[in-house]
This record gives C-alpha cells, structure tokens and sequence, in this order.
C-alpha cells in the first residue's frame, strides 16, 4: 500500500501528461470521426454507386478491423507512402477511421429509428427533402443515437490506450516506462488503471443518464 | 389564407381512374371521383376499402400505379415521374392532417407551425411566427405556443396539426381519420374545429368513422368497399336509404355498436 | 507474408475460445450478483463490473503479466492474455445476460409461481431457454468484439496476428500490405460467427412461432 501512494506522488505529473495526450487523441479522434461518421452513415445507402462503395468499405473495414491493427497500419503503413506523420497524427487518423466507421452505424441506427410519420408530415407540408433530412430526421435520429454515441465515446478512450503501441505518449505508455525503469509494475499500473477507471466509469453512468433522459421527450 | 368562395362548381381535387396494387393485392380499382371547390366530402367504408390510399395517393405520399390526379391545376400522372416544382406545389395546394397528428416532438408547438411556413413558402420568421400565433389563437391553444407536443393532450396535438397544416394556405385540405386515435371525449374538439373550419368555405376531404360528422356536416359522401367506390352522393340519402348491400351492411355494423 | 499471419492465426483463435469461455462461466455469478436483493451483494457486483469495464483490457493485462507474482511463480504472456480477457468479458457478458434475463416479459415468472414450479424448473425450463434465444445477437456481436480484442494480447509478447504482423512489418517494410491483410482476417474470421448467429436466430424463432 504505502509502495503504491509513494509511487503516485512521485509520478503523478508524469501520468497526468500522458492523460492529458490520452484525452486529446479522445477528443481529435471524435471531433473528425463523428461528421465523417455522419456522412457514412448516409454514404453506405447513397444513390451514387463511387460513393457508396467507398463508404461501405471504410465502414466495414473500420468496424471490422481491430483499432490496434488500424493503429500500426497507420504506424507502419503510411511511411511506406512517402507520407510522414507524428505518432500524434497518424494515431488520430487510425482512431478517426474507428471512430466514423462505428459511429456511422450507431447514427445510421438512430436515423431508421425516426418514426416515419413524421417524414410522412414533411412531405406532406412539402419541405423538400433537404429540409426534411435537416430539421427532421438528422436532429432526432442524433438524439436517438445520442447514448450510444456516449458509450462509444467512452471506448474510444480506453483505446488510447492501445496507441503506446505507435510511440503515442499518452497514459498507457508513461506508466510502462515508469514501470520499466522502477520495476514498479504493480503499483504504477495499478493507478493507470484507476485514472481510466476515474473517467470511463462517470462518463457510462451520464451516458445511462443521458439515454433515460432523452427517451422521456421522444 | 382562407378565402371565403361562393361555390363556382370548379372542383379544385379531381380524381381519374386511380388504381394501385402491393403486389398481388388489389388496393385500388379504377377509382375516380370530383371535389368541388368549398364542399366537403365525407369517406366511409369498412377498413382495407382503399379509402386512405385514396386520400395518400391525393399528395403523392403512395404512389400510383394508374391513372391521374388533378389538384388546383396541378396534375400528376401515375407512371410517369412527377416533375419536382409540380409536386411541390401540389403538396403546397393540399395540406394534410394524420390519424397520429405526425407533429414533431423535438420542436416546440410555435415551431411546428411556424417552421413549414418558412421552408415552403419563404416567410421571415417573424411573419411565419405572427401567422402561427393567429391560427392558434383560433384554435385556442395561444399559451401552449412555447410547450413541447409531448405536453400537450392528443385533441390539443391534432389541432396544432390543423393549424400547421393551414398555415401553409391550402386549397384543400385532406383529413385521414383525424379523430380515430383519440378518446370520444377529445375527438369533439377536433370535430368542432373542423365544423368551423368547413363554415369559412375550406374544401375538406375527410376519411372517418365518425357517422354524425359525415352525416351532418358533409355535402357529399363516398362509400367505398374493396378497392373502389359503390356509393356516392348526398349524406342524408345514403344513410337513411343506402342502394347497395355493402353498404347497408357496413352501416348496420357501424350503427348499431 | 501470409505465412507469418497463418502462424498468428492459431493463437488468435484460442484465445478468443478461452477468453469467451472463461467470460461466459464467470459471468453467470456475477449476473446473479446484480440481480440480487441483498444491498451488499449488489453493490459488489455492480462495483466490480464497473471497475472491470472502466479500465482498458491492456491495462489488466499489464497488471497480470508484469505485476502479479506469487513468489517466483509468474503467468506466462497466453495464461495472463487469456484471463485478462476472460475476466473483463464476464463483466460485459454479465450485462447482457442481466438484459437479456429482464427483456423476458413479467408474465412468465407470474405464470410460473401460479403454476407451482420450483425455483430450479423455472429457470431450467422457462426462463432459461428464452433468455438463450434473447441473448443470442448480442453474444455473438460480443464474440465478435472479443475476436477483435484477442489482439490485445499482442502487446505482452502472445504471437497472435498483430504480434506476427507487427514483426513481420519491422523487418521487412512492407507495412501497408500486411496490416490490411490482416484486417481483412479478422473481417473474414468475423463471417461465420455473424452466419452462425443469424442461423441460431432463424432456428429459435421457429421454434416460437406463433
């Protein structure tokens, strides 16, 4: 125990810069995924058969394939391609592709769950399909996928984790170096797992939150 | 708005030989009918007759797969693919008001109505607000303007779908069994609305269950069974003295519930 | 190539199979742990569950094959990989059970209790097998995730498809081929399992019809 508060003092800041990289790549990896995301979730059913065949593609690649191997695809992969990116940036390209692929079928989900009278309404009233789409349907099927959305959040954080693998700095590989240089692996794993735990664990219950909030309204 | 018209026999909606199928299954066989400008026409029949079909093929929410449809001049021909602007201002034409009102819950009631208005026809907000606010005046329902639909009881909902459909000022406006998912209690006041509604002139096509409206406040009634029409004419006449079997043997079951 | 990928292939899949297995049977305690009336019991459950699901599956896996040591005894990369995996599994398979089990309409327990059945009867004979048939698009969309998650073992030295791939890319530079042949693996490996489901689902539900 006493091992385990030393270790945390001691390395406390260090941890906390690789949460903050953690964080960032979370948020980067969401703020591109989730509008590419938006437009898969419409390209996968698109008329326009490039188009479609693209998104499905990226989309079921991004699902199917797991983030570790997008990660070191992206790792070792782009150089390969002449194209040079920091650890950052190539693990925010790979978590972006996560992160549009599953959110374009969690978005996708909750479009197809808009109850169709209200399209039926539109049309009706003669809003053109654009309008429709967005005063109508995107608002309401966002909100529908909104929990879910949160969920995935949540997972994506947890794999940041993953991209230590690629040189990223984040939690994951602070702790390893401190444990590789202390052989202290219990303790400093110990407190990176409750720093994850610290934020995965508030983050669910708002998303359980937010889920039985927003079905009171629809 | 809503102008007050002497009848001058021009039928605003007319119907030629409309005809769909799902498959197999007959929906609608050669089914034609006249709306005269400022009447209301009144569609009974038991269910599966085709009635609703009928008034959604009106709007070009089902599409055709015969025949033609006629509404303030705008035509639409089953087969063919309707010409945007066309179709557009045919919907602009017909306003429509749902079984399940249809109203949309992540807007307020002020929106609702005031949303389409500037959309379709192009108003500012503040003249779409104004105009909303007006009808539902009207309606009685001025202090539910900035509540959510959900707060609102189902005869209060149908009537802010009323006022969101003619805020749009159409020519006609098509009603698909406006009461039938609503307690007897509340479905009166929607009646009423519609009673008023048909007083200021309003061309009203209205598929119901709802005998007394079809009798006393319809000028003209359509029977329909199976896929088309067996009876049509003056309200009065059909329901004391019906010509077809059919149609006397939906009535006794309606009537005598 | 390929045959670095094929010789990660195996590893991949068993300890998928193991995790899976050790997360179905660990799990069944803990659902019975949220469901239950005692505060303390649930509190528990529910504590563990949430911890377990709140922390990365590499963290556990760091835990175990680095930090716990019985004396000199260590596990091996497999045995640490296999139940840090297992053991997070439990925790997600227990909510899905826990969701499936309540999905089941209040009439069959009321119906149960009127006809007199025992404890044992009821769940061996009515809510059990429906719980089966509820559970099983969730179970195999998790065993698909667990598929994927296997790669996780990668990163304490089990020579799965990422390790072999990894290796393989650092010594020979071809990074962009081998990693998509080895997402399109684990996309392929993913099919039968989605078949298997969908083949499950059509099979119970005939088995209902009404």
């Amino acid at each position: 125990m006493n091992n385990l508060v030393d270790v945390a003092i001691q390395y406390a800041p260090t941890l906390f810069d690789g949460l903050q990289v953690s964080l960032s790549l979370t948020l980067l990896s969401l703020a591109f995924g989730l509008p590419i995301g938006l437009l898969f979730a419409f390209g996968v059913t698109a008329g326009n058969k490039p188009f479609r065949y693209v998104s499905v593609f990226l989309v079921e690649v991004g699902r199917g394939a797991p983030a570790l191997v997008l990660l070191q695809l992206m790792y070792y992969g782009l150089p390969n391609a002449d194209i040079t990116l920091s650890s950052l940036a190539s693990a925010s390209l790979a978590l972006t592709w996560t992160t549009a692929a599953y959110s374009a079928e969690l978005i996708r989900g909750g479009i197809q769950s808009v109850p169709p009278g209200e399209v039926e309404g539109s049309h009706a009233l003669g809003m053109s399909y654009r309008d429709c789409l967005r005063f109508v349907v995107i608002p309401q099927g966002l909100r529908i996928a909104l929990p879910s959305l949160m969920g995935f959040a949540v997972l994506l954080f947890q794999a940041t984790s993953l991209a230590y693998s690629v040189a990223v700095p984040e939690l994951m590989s602070q702790a390893y170096s401190i444990g590789s240089s202390t052989f202290q692996y219990l303790p400093v794993f110990i407190i990176a797992g409750l720093l994850y735990a610290a934020i995965s664990i508030p983050a669910t219950w708002l998303s359980v939150y937010a889920e039985r909030v927003l079905s009171r309204h629809l | 708005m809503i102008e007050p018209n002497l009848r001058t026999g021009k039928p605003v909606v007319q119907v030629r030989n409309l005809a769909k199928a799902y498959g197999p299954h007959v929906v609608l066989r050669d089914v034609s009918l006249s709306v005269q400008e400022g009447s209301v026409t009144a569609m009974i029949g038991p269910s599966g007759a085709g009635k609703s079909t009928v008034l959604r093929c009106m709007n070009l929410l089902e599409q055709p797969d015969g025949g033609e449809i006629e509404i303030d001049g705008h035509l639409i021909v089953a087969g063919r693919k309707p010409n945007p602007k066309n179709l557009a201002a045919l919907r602009r034409s017909a306003g429509m008001v749902f079984q399940h009102f249809n109203l949309f819950p992540h807007m307020t009631v002020l929106r609702n109505v005031s949303l389409p208005q500037e959309r379709v026809l192009g108003c500012t907000r503040d003249e779409a607000n104004e105009k909303s606010m007006e009808l539902l005046k009207r309606m009685g329902l001025a202090e539910k303007a900035d509540q959510y639909p959900s707060r609102c009881s189902g005869g209060q909902q149908q009537r802010i779908a009323i006022a969101r459909a003619l805020a749009l000022g159409p020519r006609v406006m098509l009603f698909d069994e406006p009461t039938s998912a609503l307690d007897p209690e509340v479905g009166v006041e929607v009646l009423e609305v519609m009673k008023e509604l048909a007083s200021t002139g309003m061309t009203m096509v209205v598929v119901t269950h709802e005998m007394a409206f079809a009798g006393n406040v319809a000028d003209e009634l359509v029977v329909m069974a199976d896929g088309g029409i067996i009876e049509k004419g003056e309200p009065g006449q059909i329901l004391q003295d019906p010509q077809h079997d059919r149609t006397r043997r939906f009535l006794r079951a309606v009537l005598e519930r | 190539m390929l045959r670095a990928i094929a010789i990660g292939l195996p590893l991949t899949v068993l300890v998928t199979i193991l995790a899976l297995m050790i997360g179905t049977v660990v799990a069944l305690p803990i659902v019975a742990g949220l469901r239950s009336k005692n505060r303390i019991l649930w509190l528990l459950s529910r504590a563990l569950v949430d911890l377990l699901r709140g922390v990365p599956p590499v963290v556990w896996l760091f835990i175990l094959y680095y930090g716990v040591s019985i004396g000199a005894i260590r596990l091996t990369a497999l045995q640490a990989g296999v139940l840090g995996l297992g053991v997070v599994a439990a925790a997600y398979l227990a909510e899905i059970f826990r969701g499936a089990i309540s999905s089941i309409p209040k009439g069959q327990w009321e119906a149960s209790s009127a006809l007199g059945f025992h404890r044992a009867t009821v769940w061996s004979r009515i809510i059990g097998p429906q719980t089966a048939r509820a559970v099983v698009p969730a179970y195999t969309t998790f065993a698909i995730g667990l598929l994927k998650d296997s790669s996780i073992a990668s990163s304490i030295g089990v020579a799965e498809i990422v390790f072999m791939s990894s290796q393989y890319a650092r010594q020979s530079g071809e990074g962009i081929m081998v990693f998509f042949v080895a997402a399109g693996v684990y996309i392929l490996l993913s099919v039968p399992l989605g078949l298997l489901s969908r083949h499950l689902d059509v099979k119970m539900r005939k088995a209902v019809a009404r």
